[in-house]
């Protein structure tokens, strides 16, 4: 696929992703593994995908948008690292966890950016509200009503923009990947898997469990037993 | 809680008051709630834009629909899943305002009574305990289902989800104030202790789960140093979080601190 046409689509999804969540049905759509899987099928990158967002996924777990207050925007991390992501491994020549390592370090940043951005568009459904209360005065019902659709398109151009540029980046950023000295690449590596156990910790907590730190130490304990079980089975030290 | 508003006696309206497919219609377009949220009415425009074909039924004089319209674009905030029961119970309202069988008000104060409580609920149900537990056990099938752990979230989570929500909404349409003790026959909050268990013992069992993963890529003992280091950073993590040392924070230091032990060993 053309990367014009990959950066065009990513936005274009990264932007109903972003209505999806905020505006629209709240079905999940825009969960940082639904949307990472996504955006990763997408742009023909599904490893990219699944990394991030089950990283992402992990490290939003218990963040919501509780009455007026508004939580990191999730989504947008989600759909803008793959994006990032999965340009950087398409132009690099294959996806790998140094890669993945990479984007989530550079974009993770994008869930409190997200949130102020969330924040800064309030303000022109506010300027809506107003208008529509001023359309119902006047009896222009129709007019009054239908301000509530006109707050959507903000988020879908914004978001949108948003994680092409993401893509954009992932793009540029490709050429100059090979230059990445071997030792930097097995850094980048390693912290994959050290983000991720920070993201299963902070899920742990996110989860509200009262005991949540003695569930996860069952599980966590019960799968480990299973993986030496497993190991002494198949003759590994 | 028990919320008396209204007469609930007169509160069973059938189904061909306002009809099916209009029925159908308001829920739809109560799906987008949160269209124009907005911090000073938050999600008023979006009540009055779901409510707004079936008051046009009711009410054919325009001075009447007017009133209907201006009485829904006042403040209103409440969970956008929960929110169908208040729409159902507001047209329920509405049918016999139309009728002249109860006060204008009464809605305003019904709408009043009822958001507070089913935010509160909502909030803790699904958004603390249905969404992080079908997040982490999705996520901890990731490994052995790949791209369709993406596919079971949205199944497992939806079909609850949007159950619930229809079933709110008939149930706040067809019984008006009786709503209260339906939902509390439910019981959600006992059953959302339960979810965020699954949540909490997923993410630990996906933490040791990739751990082990991630050790097995590599060689001699470096296996052993991954995955003990996993943990421990895993662990390190939890107890840091738990004293609200921001995460982000503690996401980056764990990545330099493994980053550096990769270039190095």
């Amino acid at each position: 696929m053309d990367p014009w046409l990959e950066i065009t689509l990513s936005g274009f999804l990264g932007g109903l992703l972003a209505l999806e969540r905020r505006a629209f049905l709240q079905a999940m759509f825009s969960r940082p593994l639904v949307a990472g899987t996504g955006m990763g099928l997408l742009l023909g990158d599904v490893s990219a995908g699944l990394a991030v967002g089950t990283v992402l996924e992990l490290f939003h777990l218990g963040s919501a948008n509780l009455g007026a207050a508004l939580a990191d925007n999730e989504t947008l991390a989600a759909a803008g690292t793959t994006a990032a992501a999965a340009a950087l491994g398409r132009g690099a020549g294959g996806s790998t966890a140094a890669i993945w390592s990479a984007a989530i370090i550079a974009l993770v940043w994008l869930g409190p950016a997200g949130r102020m951005c969330e924040r800064a568009l309030e303000r022109y459904s506010e300027h809506l509200a107003e208008k529509a209360l001023l359309s119902a005065e006047e009896g222009d019902l129709t007019t009054a009503i239908h301000q509530n659709l006109w707050g959507m398109w903000p988020h879908f151009v914004v978001f949108g923009l948003f994680t092409a540029a993401c893509a954009q980046a992932g793009y540029a950023v490709s050429h100059y990947w090979e230059l990445l000295p071997f030792w930097a690449a097995r850094g980048l590596a390693w912290a994959y898997p050290a983000m991720t156990s920070v993201a299963a910790a902070v899920a742990v907590r996110g989860s509200h469990s009262r005991r949540a730190a003695a569930y996860a130490c069952a599980a966590a304990g019960a799968v480990m037993l299973i993986g030496a079980v497993r190991g002494l089975f198949q003759g590994h030290p | 809680m028990k919320v008396e508003i209204g007469n609930s006696a007169s509160s069973a309206p059938s189904v061909n008051s306002l009809g099916a497919g209009l029925l159908l219609r308001v829920f739809m377009r109560s799906l987008f709630l949160q269209a124009s949220w907005n911090p000073r009415g938050m999600q008023n425009l979006g009540l009055a834009y779901a409510l707004y074909p079936a008051l046009k039924k009711l009410y054919p004089e325009r001075e009447r629909l007017n009133a209907a319209v201006r009485r829904h674009l006042t403040f209103f905030n409440t969970h956008p899943y929960s929110a169908a029961a208040i729409v159902g119970g507001i047209l329920n309202y509405e049918e016999r305002i139309a009728r002249g069988k109860e006060d204008a008000g009464k809605v305003t104060e019904f709408k009043s009574a009822l958001m507070g409580p089913l935010a509160a609920l909502g909030d803790g149900f699904f958004w603390l305990s249905l969404k992080p537990a079908v997040g982490a056990a999705c996520a901890a099938l990731v490994p052995m289902f790949r791209a369709w752990a993406a596919l079971i979230f949205l199944v497992f989570y939806n079909v609850v989800h949007l159950t619930l929500r229809a079933r709110l909404f008939w149930v706040g349409y067809t019984r008006g104030d009786g709503l209260i003790q339906e939902i509390g026959r439910v019981d959600l909050p006992a059953r959302g202790t339960w979810l965020r268990a699954v949540a909490a013992a997923s993410a630990g069992g996906l933490a040791a789960w990739l751990a082990l993963t991630f050790g097995a890529n590599e060689p001699g003992y470096l296996r052993w140093v991954l995955v003990m280091g996993c943990l421990a950073v895993g662990t390190l993590a939890y107890w840091f979080v738990a004293r609200k040392t921001p995460k982000y924070i503690v996401l980056y230091v764990a990545a330099l601190l493994a980053g550096t032990a990769g270039a190095v060993l």
